[in-house]
């Protein structure tokens, strides 16, 4: 399958600072793929966002070396319209992106953005609506919303403008537990759904794993590891080396299996470690 | 050190935030207030040094109504950081910064300068203290945050989201030095959306929902209650919930927090009679 994301010796640095913000980045995405990132602070995270939703480097200045391709066309000879019509952005704080005081004002407004006829507009609306699963909110106030609400009215008009690839900043950093699910639970239907190619940055671990099929782990600048995450928790080093843990479950169970108590897969989430668990019965006499 | 008795607060034209609280936090705890997005934590913080005031009941530090009092005077008793430090930073060096509280009470350039300098080692800022804060790292920002509330030494520390937007590493080393700061006998609340934190940290945790206290208990006992967390959208941490998840865990296991505990007893029997009832 030809990548849907190709990204080439990828280097920039800001402009006035003295470090490249990433370094050297190559790596490609497969259409449909669900992909985290995860590293320390100043590991580059955002700014690669910025790199896959044009902003750089046609906002941002600074030096910019190597090629980001989106569907085989790099994003420097695009324009930012037609790079925001293939890929969708949510960021870290829903209030900073919501702009209408009603939830259907508020998807319709990209919509309108981009010269979408109004009948279709409306088909839209309800499409966006039902996918995200947020019918129930279509008239109401913005404001009213609570955060895990409010960021997925900015997926669902992120994803109303039909994009092949939705990019998400740490979407979760200023909500709760619950709503910190709510979104990642409506990511994974619209990846298996729709076949929509999700990146998000994120730094809740144990969620992240449970969710996507690949992560990448950045530190200065540079992505240090690419694997899927059954990889991850088989070797700790991955995170632990730039200063990140694997889940609880996953550490006991690593832990166990290191002792000898334990002979099975290291599990990823909660419902995994309850049948590791059951497993370990009797593992060393 | 803190006793608020049928605390209700409303802002303006609104409905109330917090009704008819009423708890106490003796000096040397270190508790931690949980709850959904707007259960209404950080309005019942923000009594805590005066910034908001009750409109119903009596909040009292150190005997003191928070209602006959100034911020001013509750900043000496009460420390509080912020969630984003950038909201608290505004001046040019971080010796400055830190120094800006005891300036403002009146203290001798001596004596400020001791409090910076104690403040600074405190957190490990000391290399830093004549760089602009503007050029450091979030982390380090947060740590100028906080030595400023310390060189005000108060006996409280109010800590809204201190881990919020910060990595692992640097969550982990701000909550270790409030850790130490704990143990030379502050006390200690902090807001968090954190369940591992909190497991990790606090001895006490108060559960707040719609303004209300749903539980106040010891931190075993509330996350070993996932029925009564969940009607405040949170869950307990993988540890407990993985625990939970068997019959008879009690029996089996106990009543584990961490990887260490649980390691501990499963390895302790051998590994062959731990689910034998499940």
């Amino acid at each position: 399958m030809k990548p849907v994301i190709s990204i080439e010796q990828l280097s920039f640095t800001y402009a006035g600072s003295e470090h490249p913000a990433i370094s050297e980045i190559s790596v490609t995405v497969k259409p449909g793929e669900f992909i985290g990132i995860t590293g320390p602070a100043g590991a580059g995270k955002s700014t690669l966002i910025l790199c896959l939703n044009g902003i750089i480097p046609h906002f941002q200045h600074g030096e910019y070396r190597g090629r980001v391709r989106i569907d085989g066309v790099e994003t420097l000879t695009m324009h930012c319209a037609e790079i925001s019509r293939k890929v969708g952005s949510v960021f870290q704080d829903p209030e900073a992106q919501i702009v209408a005081s009603t939830v259907e004002d508020e998807i319709a407004f990209g919509l309108e953005n981009f010269g979408v006829e109004p009948d279709v507009i409306e088909a839209r609306i309800t499409d966006a609506l039902q996918r995200i699963g947020i019918e129930g909110l279509r008239h109401r106030s913005t404001t009213e919303l609570s955060g895990g609400q409010k960021q997925r009215v900015a997926i669902a008009a992120a994803v109303a403008l039909r994009p092949e690839i939705l990019v998400l900043d740490e979407p979760t950093s200023e909500l709760d537990p619950l709503g910190t699910k709510e979104v990642f639970e409506v990511l994974k239907q619209l990846n298996r759904e729709y076949g929509l190619t999700i990146i998000v940055v994120e730094q809740k671990i144990n969620i992240l794993l449970e969710y996507i099929e690949r992560l990448w782990v950045m530190n200065g600048g540079r992505l240090v590891a690419d694997e899927p995450p059954r990889r991850i928790v088989n070797q700790p080093e991955l995170l632990t080396d730039v200063g990140l843990q694997i889940p609880p479950v996953s550490e006991l169970m690593y832990r166990l299996k290191a002792a000898g108590y334990y002979s099975g897969e290291l599990p990823l989430t909660v419902d995994e470690a309850y049948w590791a668990l059951l497993k370990c019965r009797g593992g060393k006499r | 050190m803190i006793k608020v008795e049928q605390l209700t607060f409303a802002y303006p034209n609104g409905m109330p935030v917090l009704e008819n609280l009423s708890f106490e936090i003796k000096s040397g705890e270190f508790v931690a207030l949980i709850g959904q997005n707007g259960a209404g934590k950080t309005t019942l913080l923000k009594q805590f040094n005066g910034l908001l005031k009750p409109t119903g009941g009596t909040v009292r530090i150190d005997g003191i109504d928070t209602r006959n009092s100034t911020t001013g005077i509750l900043a000496q008793k009460v420390g509080f950081l912020f969630q984003n430090p950038d909201h608290q930073i505004f001046l040019p060096t971080v010796a400055q910064e830190i120094g800006f509280g005891p300036a403002n009470l009146g203290c001798s350039r001596e004596e400020i300068d001791r409090r910076v300098r104690e403040a600074a080692a405190q957190v490990g800022l000391e290399p830093y203290l004549n760089e602009n804060p503007l050029f450091l790292s979030k982390g380090q920002r947060q740590r100028v945050a906080f030595a400023s509330l310390l060189s005000m030494r108060p006996q409280v520390m109010v800590l809204d989201e201190p881990t919020t937007g910060q990595d692992y590493r640097e969550g982990i080393e701000i909550m270790e030095m409030v850790k130490a700061l704990h143990r030379q006998g502050h006390t200690v609340i902090f807001v968090t959306h954190d369940m591992e934190l909190v497991a990790r940290y606090a001895e006490r945790v108060i559960v707040l929902s719609q303004g209300r206290i749903l539980m106040d208990d010891t931190c075993r006992r509330v996350f070993y209650q996932p029925d009564v967390l969940r009607r405040t959208n949170l869950f307990p941490p993988q540890i407990p919930t993985l625990v939970q998840k068997f019959d008879c865990y009690q029996e089996d296991f106990g009543t584990p927090l961490s990887v260490e505990e649980l390691y501990a007893t499963i390895t302790g029997c051998g590994g062959e009679e731990y689910v034998h009832c499940s």
